[in-house]
């Protein structure tokens, strides 16, 4: 029961990761693919954790920690561009 | 049948999101899919049964590059607001002739190499045979720094090179421009410093007393002390500087000087060159390229000779 439950959660999870990506490659604005992408940070921890079970490796689990300690400066770094200009300069 | 339906998405995933960070139609969503690919590479590393290559990867990708790279947007369109439709060149007319010619030569070089009779990993085994020998439980860790010791010092070596001509391209003017994203005094950023940062310094020694024994080591442990770095000199804690420090310099070099250093002592007493003597020279070593490669990603972050406390309130 196991054995299919946790690949079947992992695969749940990388379609959410899929239905992301729509979100990141759609916008409309800056703010929302910014966001899909930190969502998918989320995503990716959470695949992780399960696929540390599934698979036996627990270092995994140190891989999912350093993703979650690590994202917000990619946000830090994201609310730092000049406001105002984000649809106009995402028009193109 | 899962598992090969997960690997199949990640596979498709990880084609669209390359072909989307080169071709996305702006240089912004570009950087935000180069970001996840990063995240579902680190994904496909796990797959791979390769934690030590998804650890790298988060670390370098999640902590650095994708600052870096928003940094740098955000200079671009400093320098020219219109920067998204004149940074884009027409597309040569031999772009399509020559994607179909180097598709088709990996597509004939990769069926090559699965019909090719796999020869036995002679050097994969000999290490895992003679890894007992060492007292070290990570045969990665073993090859990095015993079996292919030479290979390791002169990557450490390259890294300071890199840092070195970065700095010379590096105009001074550059370095007053400030890397600070926003008011360093808003409370969510103290209060997020005062979690993030004793959490990286804790993970990274933690990192590298692992990777003698599992997933782990310098280079992990650097770019995740590196990432704290990156934090601070986002947050205006610390600043580019002119002034060459001491204690920074000092910082850059201990790698590389202790490598060579406890690898040329055993010719003293008649070792081959870089017989490391024993598991407190491993630590050693790899806590003095810690610090080193955190320090050099930092500064090439920073684009800076050195750093400089910065206080507020």
């Amino acid at each position: 029961m196991i054995d299919i439950a946790l690949p079947a959660i992992v695969l749940f999870l990388i379609i959410n990761l899929i239905a992301g990506m729509l979100r990141v490659y759609r916008g409309p604005t800056l703010a929302d693919r910014m966001l899909a992408a930190l969502l998918f940070s989320t995503t990716t921890v959470a695949a992780l954790l399960v696929l540390a079970e599934w698979m036996q490796l627990p270092s995994l689990r140190n891989v999912a920690l350093l993703i979650v300690m690590l994202a917000s400066i990619l946000s830090l770094a994201f609310v730092g561009l000049p406001a105002g200009r984000e649809e106009a300069a995402d028009e193109q | 049948m899962i598992g090969l339906a997960l690997d199949l998405l990640i596979i498709v995933s990880l084609i669209g999101l390359a072909i989307q960070s080169i071709n996305a139609a702006s240089l912004f969503r570009g950087i935000l899919h180069f970001v996840v690919l990063g995240l579902a590479m680190s994904l496909a590393w796990a797959r791979l049964d390769a934690p030590d290559l998804a650890m790298a990867e988060a670390a370098i990708g999640a902590g650095v590059t994708g600052a870096l790279m928003m940094i740098a947007y955000r200079r671009l369109i400093e320098i020219q607001p219109d920067q998204e439709s004149s940074l884009r060149p027409p597309p040569s007319r031999l772009a399509v002739p020559i994607a179909l010619a180097a598709g088709a030569l990996v597509g004939v070089i990769g069926l090559a190499a699965i019909q090719a009779e796999p020869m036995p990993a002679l050097a994969g085994t000999a290490v895992l045979e003679n890894l007992g020998s060492t007292g070290l439980g990570n045969p990665i860790t073993g090859v990095l720094l015993l079996f292919r010791g030479f290979d390791t010092l002169l990557e450490i070596t390259v890294l300071l090179a890199a840092l070195l001509s970065a700095q010379a391209v590096t105009r001074q003017v550059d370095l007053d421009q400030s890397l600070t994203t926003q008011d360093p005094d808003t409370p969510l950023v103290g209060a997020l410093l005062a979690i993030v940062v004793p959490l990286t310094v804790l993970v990274s020694v933690h990192l590298l007393k692992a990777g003698g024994q599992e997933t782990g080591g310098a280079f992990q442990a650097g770019a995740v002390l590196a990432a704290c770095g990156v934090l601070l000199v986002l947050t205006g804690r610390l600043g580019a500087s002119r002034q060459y420090s001491p204690l920074v310099n000092t910082g850059l070099l201990v790698g590389l000087l202790s490598f060579i250093l406890i690898g040329l002592a055993p010719l003293l007493w008649g070792q081959p060159l870089l017989a490391l003597p024993g598991l407190w020279a491993i630590y050693w070593i790899e806590s003095a390229m810690m610090i080193s490669i955190a320090l050099t990603l930092v500064l090439l972050f920073a684009g800076a000779g050195s750093l400089k406390r910065r206080d507020h309130g």
